[in-house]
């Protein structure tokens, strides 16, 4: 890890604690959202590298989320870290049985085939009264290493917990973006044949990107739960992956720290537009985005390229 | 070691593109492959490579038959390709794109190529951090052999080296070509014409309309010679 990298991860962390510090207790619930749904937008990210982009990934957010409430209920666990390492587990392993699959798909057909497999846990989930159905399950507040915070110590240790996961996800893929392996993911993105006869697998590629997707999603569909300390099946309906996609455009693949803002941003526009504009909120948010990919058409990680001059 | 390609047949959207075509290489030997535009040479690199899918023949290397071998699997045997458009990364520097091959083949030893292709061409030192879309097309042609040499350790195949390439640095390509005797490769060129390459080339392939009819000696205007 450079050094650029360690202080930078330092920095971003510094700034997200300030958070705890400042935020009213409504920010910082709607901050800890974001940048847990900032962590599977990251997912996607890192597939748009390689030139796919993910319709599914509320799969792994749903699939994190059902394991940590169901391991949570069933066996009484509530410690955060043990929950996070189930619920990544679980994913872990669906994300390698379907890495390798869904690796042989480009473009809309690898879009439509993750979202398939999306909507075929909700259809399950919903149908699943011995689980919720369709009203889903609620989730006791977590405890941490024994620590059984409550009200804004809760909040805050929650909103640091994600913090802390942030930085280390962020830094562990900007590490694997520059990457020999990630590397080759971006030229594949920008020529597939010619990754073929250098002698590459872009097969293999993608299956590392959407096994990383994978696990992200299962951490923030983790974190995401035990936030709001209710899962419904929604969270793998296709609206809730096409917000990650929708942030994944907006933030663009050239920058990591641009996900998590851009994630952000759109819990910001849609709060304040559901505030202010209750019936017509998605409009807002539509326009929001047309004027986005007309500004920015690679995101808002080009905004820091366009300073850099020609970072990656 | 040999290439050899024998009744090759492609077609592309059910039209021929090549015709029967045969000819065989071997180690160390440099071979033109010469013909008009839309003669088909493009498509001869393609099919060795492995990018084209073949409708009728075979190619083998070294004795086998390696027709339905993935071009993965085809740049792991240690074929170096420099197609004609140059196909860099845009986002990579001058250096990763060089050291593609040998992320992925355990096989390439990168610094030891990156070495060998500064020593042969000095100037891409100077331009080893840049980012590939901001060189010129003489210097991504470099570049783009330079990965070529680096992948291919046995065989060289590059579509057109020559073509929009400053006179100075076609004659520093011709250069570093004809240096390469020394490593044992085998390389054949495709070009529409000769002229940058009469020294370095020891036999020529003449392809019209996806069929060989001539395989020559460099300089020795002899008849077609049987293919195959």
């Amino acid at each position: 890890m450079t050094r650029s990298l360690t202080l930078s991860a330092a920095a971003a962390f510094v700034l997200l604690a300030l958070g705890a510090l400042v935020l009213p207790d409504w920010a910082m619930f709607l901050f800890a959202m974001a940048l847990a749904k900032g962590l599977v937008c990251l997912g996607i990210v890192g597939m748009m590298r390689g030139g796919l982009v993910s319709f599914g990934q509320g799969l792994y957010y749903c699939l994190g989320a059902y394991t940590a409430t169901l391991v949570a209920n069933t066996f009484g666990v509530s410690d955060i870290f043990l929950l996070t390492v189930l619920s990544t587990g679980v994913c872990l392993a669906v994300g390698l049985a379907f890495g390798p699959l869904l690796a042989s798909y480009r473009g809309i057909f690898f879009a439509m085939l993750s979202l398939a497999l999306s909507m075929v846990l909700y259809g399950s989930l919903s149908k699943m009264s011995f689980i919720g159905g369709t009203d889903g399950l609620n989730i006791a507040a977590p405890t941490f290493l024994g620590w059984a915070p409550e009200g804004r110590a809760l909040q805050t240790a929650l909103y640091l917990y994600v913090a802390v996961m942030v930085v280390i996800a962020g830094t562990l893929m900007r590490i694997y973006f520059d990457s020999e392996q990630g590397l080759i993911a971006l030229a594949a993105r920008d020529n597939e044949l010619r990754v073929e006869y250098l002698g590459a697998s872009v097969r293999n590629v993608n299956t590392y990107s959407y096994v990383f997707g994978a696990v992200l999603g299962g951490i923030g569909g983790t974190i995401a739960v035990l936030a709001l300390g209710h899962v419904d099946p929604e969270f793998a309906f296709w609206t809730t992956s096409g917000e990650f996609v929708f942030v994944a455009i907006l933030a663009g693949y050239l920058s990591v720290p641009s996900v998590f803002v851009a994630a952000i941003i759109l819990e910001m526009v849609r709060s304040f537009s559901n505030l202010y504009f209750p019936n017509t909120w998605q409009l807002a948010l539509g326009i929001f985005l047309l004027i986005v990919i007309v500004v920015l058409p690679d995101g808002l990680g080009s905004l820091v390229r366009r300073r850099k001059g020609d970072a990656t | 070691m040999t290439l050899k390609l024998e009744n090759v047949e492609v077609t592309i959207q059910a039209a021929p593109i090549l015709r029967g075509v045969s000819f065989e290489m071997q180690a160390a030997e440099r071979m033109g492959l010469v013909g008009r535009n839309g003669a088909g040479k493009t498509t001869v690199m393609r099919t060795i490579t492995g990018l084209a899918t073949l409708a009728g023949g075979k190619v083998f290397w070294d004795g086998t038959d390696i027709s339905a071998m993935s071009p993965r699997d085809r740049a792991m045997l240690g074929f170096g390709y420099m197609p004609e458009d140059r196909r860099l990364v845009p986002d990579l520097t001058v250096e990763e794109n060089m050291l593609l091959p040998a992320w992925v083949n355990p096989d390439i030893d990168g610094a030891r190529g990156l070495a060998f292709v500064y020593d042969l061409m000095p100037e891409l030192t100077k331009m080893s951090a840049r980012k590939s879309l901001l060189l010129s097309g003489g210097q991504q042609k470099m570049v783009a052999l330079g990965r070529a040499l680096i992948a291919g350790r046995r065989l060289l195949l590059l579509d057109e080296p020559f073509e929009g390439v400053a006179p100075a640095l076609a004659k520093r390509i011709s250069e570093v070509i004809t240096s390469l005797r020394s490593e044992g490769l085998a390389v054949l060129i495709a070009q529409s014409e000769l002229s940058h390459s009469m020294e370095l080339l020891q036999r020529e392939c003449v392809i019209e309309r996806g069929e060989i009819v001539k395989v020559s000696t460099v300089g020795q205007d002899t008849a077609a010679q049987p293919v195959g």
